[in-house]
């Protein structure tokens, strides 16, 4: 029984979750990152990173070399995320949560539209920054771009915990998303602080986008809808306050998903996501803050 | 005496005109654009009930597009597969609904805030899925289609209506109809706000603790909530369903969702007059972006930057507006000298 | 149907002529007709297929029009969803009393719409869909007629052409879990008739998915030797690549949806040129993407018309579609009579005889009969070699 079960098609399925969750990961990030320092939910996170990557693309086509694009794509998406946050976000700083829900879901769409109307639908392509090259291991087949993905989630990972533990304008940061009024008293510019967390995450969103889209093989405007949902499951199953649980929890979730498609048969493409949804429901219903949250304590 | 009573003449004026307003309505428009009034009449109906929930009782709700779902679904199975007629299914809509609503409500017990919000949202991202997958009832991708399925289960099938005599153009009964039960609902979440109940609400938004420590049963009370909303949702959902005769996956995504939570930000949370506002701006916005321009794209862009522009004019919405504007008139009236 | 078309009888009096003379949506100057295309979200790429048509018909207008009657061609957003098809189509006719419908985009979008509109007798001309149904249920639904070759039929194709030159092989698909995807499977097997057990291994996926990496591996496993690629291009792109990936490489056949020039160019660069190197796939429209048809006079046309009349991306080979179904119109409209008539018009689609199409493949007939109610049904098989699509074999029936 034991060997006639196919084990490499079983270690093939989990290596292709950990792939796709690396990509959903990178996106995870850029929304915890959001959340950590404005206390929102960006919806329109993967609109804007879908929008970086096509003006990637555009510096590319026009004939800059990949790292060169990739960098001034950083550049120009920190700067822009700034920008959103001043011109959209400041006028609502001080309404109700939900306003400030509304208006990234309003962002979602403007973003969205911006970017079909600048470039046409047709399917393009974006260079990958690592290597495609199958590498086989025991039967197992995978890339160095997987690998290579799942490394940049970590990396910005550690350097987004060197920043907000070590730097004094992380911890500004921090201290102006837990206690805006506070931090104010004690010189910190919360409003600042805010555009400062909506520039890198618009930058880590960038690095999703330029990863993604070549992980994907192909990009249109559509890209980052359906990685957008994955990310956010990943990093609620993760703890939405924690970066490092956003990419555990992405790698999970893709896990979770490719086994349940290959090996549930009743399942069928529809319902896979859905069943996800609802192991991480019932994670939640456990852990009310996710894998690696922290519980809200609220003071009475 | 003269203060006490024009407050109430003033009210008998308001209600009158409302009255007025929805009778004759439909006769300052064409017939067919009756049906958007119905679709706006429709969404108001949903809102008002996620307003109880999110407005009033605090529980974020990104789902509610799902629970119209359910009550649009339950509308076209059962004409469909049990011959009922259209506008006698729209309780058993609602009812379906609401059970589903109060289900969903169970997690809330357990989640807050943002967690809710994923949760609701996972419902309302999975809805399509499950649609698709129980084909045999809800008809798979293709849907429910009445009009081939259950044509003589249709009202106005032929193209005029008769209510005790009176007759009038289907177009005109579908207006009808969703206000009809639109001004029902909004005085019963009239009454049920300035309840116990709606006090009930109103304490376990402001503060959960405080709440508990006045003896509030939090999970009736946030169940509850849930639960009529998702009644609300799916009277308009078996409303939408019987207005266009099918039903599809694609008409229930999560976008839906989306623009009912608009609607009623937009409309003002915890305010019930500024959802008639709220109703109209989902329903007309999106034919607006499309006149602006059909080039690629562009629909988009004018619908996001218009919810965009009222948020950040409007922050607590048209009900923070009406509030800010109606206090020193009504501070005027019932301040006693 | 009767029974639904007596019930609808005071509203089929509602929408039909108002004057004796002419019919609803006629004037002397003018035939309005209208329909439906995704203006908005997701499925809006899909929009080119109305503004190829759009161009087209201002060109025509711009020459003087059909027997003296410019054409006004009035597109509405349904946003893809089926309920506000049903919606705006029943605006144009009921509010701004269209003659016809026409070129409405999307399966379930026309099936929304089929049963009103053949109650009250209003053409749904040529239909934006693969689905079958649209011609071949032409008998309940006599005012419905469908254009593109339909994806069953495609399907059919590859079944013949496996069944008949390897009948050896290890059959594994790769389909979109919808009408479109699973049309296309039921055609294979429908091709393959006793070899059908030849398919080893069916994966679906969902359009809301991420990757199909998944699939792509469980194809694998099954020792797959030939895939069939029933997606759309993001998804086909992806089979090769991932194969790549996996270091697999089987012989595909991709479905004419996604088998443009500049997707498979993006394949090739993705997965290696060896990986593309002999797929096969069908082909029935002028592709503007592929540098055969750059001198070619009809692919000249077209490029002027959208240059000149903004019908927008003229690499968008929608656009292209857009504009032959434009051009039947133009032909039945002719047909029809110098007072044509929403009947004189059905009966002018159902008897249609189009030889000089510039948008299709040279030799194709736009043809339908009493009884065949498919007006594309031809096609080319084509190879994909050295980073071209080459036909061969000549112009066959899909059906």
């Amino acid at each position: 029984m034991l060997l006639a079960f196919d084990w490499t098609q079983l270690a093939q399925q989990i290596v292709i979750g950990l792939a796709s969750g690396g990509v959903w990961a990178t996106l995870a990030v850029a929304l915890v990152v959001i959340y950590r320092s404005t206390g929102v939910i960006n919806f329109a996170q993967g609109e804007m990173a879908m929008f970086s990557t096509f003006i990637a693309w555009s510096l590319v086509h026009h004939g800059f070399s990949y790292w060169g694009a990739f960098f001034l794509t950083l550049a120009i998406s920190f700067a822009g995320g700034v920008a959103v946050e001043r011109a959209v976000i400041r006028p609502v700083e001080r309404a109700p949560v939900l306003t400030v829900v509304i208006v990234t879901l309003g962002l979602f769409f403007v973003v969205n539209g911006a970017a079909r109307w600048i470039w046409s639908p047709e399917t393009r392509s974006l260079p990958n920054a690592f290597s495609t090259r199958p590498i086989d291991v025991a039967g197992v087949a995978f890339s160095i771009s997987d690998l290579g993905t799942i490394a940049v989630s970590l990396g910005a990972v550690a350097l987004l915990w060197v920043f907000f533990r070590f730097t004094k304008l992380g911890l500004a940061s921090r201290a102006a998303a837990v206690n805006p009024e506070a931090s104010r008293l004690v010189g910190v510019r919360v409003s600042w602080m805010l555009a400062l967390g909506w520039g890198l995450a618009a930058a880590m969103g960038a690095v999703s986008g330029m990863l993604t889209a070549p992980a994907l093989a192909s990009f249109d405007q559509n890209l980052m809808q359906p990685i957008l949902l994955y990310a956010f499951a990943g990093a609620v199953l993760g703890g939405i306050d924690s970066p490092l649980g956003a990419v555990i929890g992405s790698l999970l979730l893709g896990v979770l998903v490719n086994l349940l498609g290959t090996y549930v048969d009743w399942i069928g493409s529809e319902l896979r996501l859905p069943v996800a949804l609802a192991v991480i429901l019932g994670v939640l219903l456990i852990r009310p803050a996710g894998l690696f949250g922290r519980p809200v304590e609220q003071r009475v | 005496m003269g203060r006490r009573a024009l407050g109430i003449a003033l009210w008998v004026a308001m209600v009158a005109a409302i009255l007025v307003v929805y009778a004759f309505a439909p006769r300052l428009v064409s017939d067919f654009h009756s049906r958007d009034l119905a679709e706006a009449g429709i969404f108001f109906i949903a809102i008002v009930g996620l307003n109880l929930l999110t407005g009033y009782t605090g529980q974020i709700s990104l789902g509610h597009g799902a629970l119209m779902a359910v009550g649009g679904y339950t509308t076209a199975a059962l004409m469909v597969h049990e011959h009922w007629r259209d506008v006698w299914t729209i309780p058993l809509a609602g009812l379906t609904a609401g059970v589903v609503g109060f289900l969903i409500g169970l997690p809330a017990l357990r989640l807050s805030g943002l967690y809710l919000a994923m949760a609701t949202f996972a419902f309302a991202v999975a809805m399509p899925s499950l649609l698709k997958k129980f084909s045999g009832l809800t008809g798979g991708g293709q849907g429910l289609r009445m009009l081939e399925d259950a044509p003589f289960q249709i009202t106005g099938l032929s193209g005029t209506v008769t209510i005790f005599g009176h007759s009038m153009t289907q177009n005109h009964f579908l207006y009808y109809l969703a206000w009809g039960i639109g001004l029902v609902g909004f005085l019963i979440s009239w009454l049920l706000v300035r309840s116990r109940v709606g006090r009930t609400f109103r304490a376990v938004r402001d503060s959960e603790v405080a709440a508990t420590s006045a003896g509030i049963n939090l999970a009736w009370a946030k169940t509850f909530a849930f639960a009529i909303s998702g009644v609300y949702a799916g009277v308009a959902g078996g409303l939408l369903a019987t207005q266009n005769q099918i039903v599809n996956p694609l008409t229930f995504t999560f976008l839906l969702s989306i623009v009912l939570l608009v609607g009623t930000v937009v409309g003002g949370l915890g305010s019930l007059p500024g959802m008639v506002v709220g109703a109209f701006f989902v329903e007309y916005l999106p034919d607006v972006s499309t006149h602006v321009s059909t080039a690629p794209g562009v629909p988009d862009f004018v619908y996001g930057a218009a919810i965009i522009v009222v948020m950040i004019l409007l922050p607590t919405g048209v009900g923070g507006l009406l509030k800010r504007v109606a206090r020193p008139l009504t501070t005027r009236l019932y301040l006693r000298p | 149907m009767y029974l639904l078309a007596g019930a609808l009888g005071a509203l089929a009096l509602a929408t039909a002529a108002t004057g004796a003379a002419s019919e609803t949506g006629v004037t002397s100057s003018q035939v309005l007709i209208g329909g439906t295309t995704p203006l908005s979200g997701n499925a809006s790429a899909f929009q080119s297929v109305a503004k190829g048509a759009a161009a087209y018909f201002r060109w025509v207008n711009a020459h003087g029009g059909v027997n003296k009657r410019k054409i006004k061609y009035v597109y509405k957003d349904d946003g893809y969803d089926p309920s506000k098809t049903a919606d705006k189509t029943r605006e144009l006719v009921q509010q701004e009393k269209v003659f016809a419908i026409f070129n409405s985009l999307g399966t379930e979008q026309n099936l929304a719409t089929r049963a009103y509109l053949n109650a009250i007798k209003v053409p749904q001309l040529f239909v934006a869909s693969g689905a079958t149904t649209f011609g071949k249920d032409y008998k309940q639904y006599p005012y419905t007629i469908g254009y593109q070759p339909n994806y069953r039929a495609e399907g059919t194709i590859y079944g013949r052409y496996l069944a008949k030159t390897s009948p050896k092989a290890r059959i594994g698909v790769l389909y979109q879990n919808d009408d479109y995807g699973k049309d296309l499977l039921a055609g294979l097997r429908n091709g393959l008739g006793k070899k059908a057990k030849l398919i080893k291994s069916k994966q679906s996926y969902d359009v809301t998915d991420s990757d199909v990496r998944s699939q792509i591996a469980r194809l694998k496993a099954a020792k797959v030797n030939t895939l069939m690629v029933f997606a759309t291009p993001l998804f086909a792109i992806q089979s090769y690549v991932y194969a790549h990936k996996l270091a697999w490489r089987p012989k595909v056949f991709v479905n004419a949806v996604s088998s443009a020039a500049n997707v498979m160019g993006i394949a090739s660069a993705g997965a290696g040129k060896k990986q593309t190197e002999g797929s096969i796939s069908i082909v029935f429209l002028k592709d503007p993407t592929d540098p055969k048809w750059n001198k070619d006079p009809g692919t000249k046309l077209y490029r002027s018309i959208m240059k000149k009349y903004k019908g927008g991306n003229p690499n968008d080979v929608y656009a292209v579609y857009g504009m032959s179904v434009a051009h039947t119109f133009v032909a039945a409209l002719k047909k029809a009579g110098k007072n044509p008539t929403r009947a004189s018009i059905m009966r002018a689609a159902t008897r249609l005889n189009v030889k000089n199409d510039p948008f299709l493949l040279p030799g194709m007939t736009v043809r339908t009969t009493k009884t065949d109610h498919f007006p594309l049904d031809q096609a080319k098989l084509q190879r994909y070699h050295k980073g071209r699509w080459v036909s061969f074999g000549g112009l066959f029936r899909v059906r």
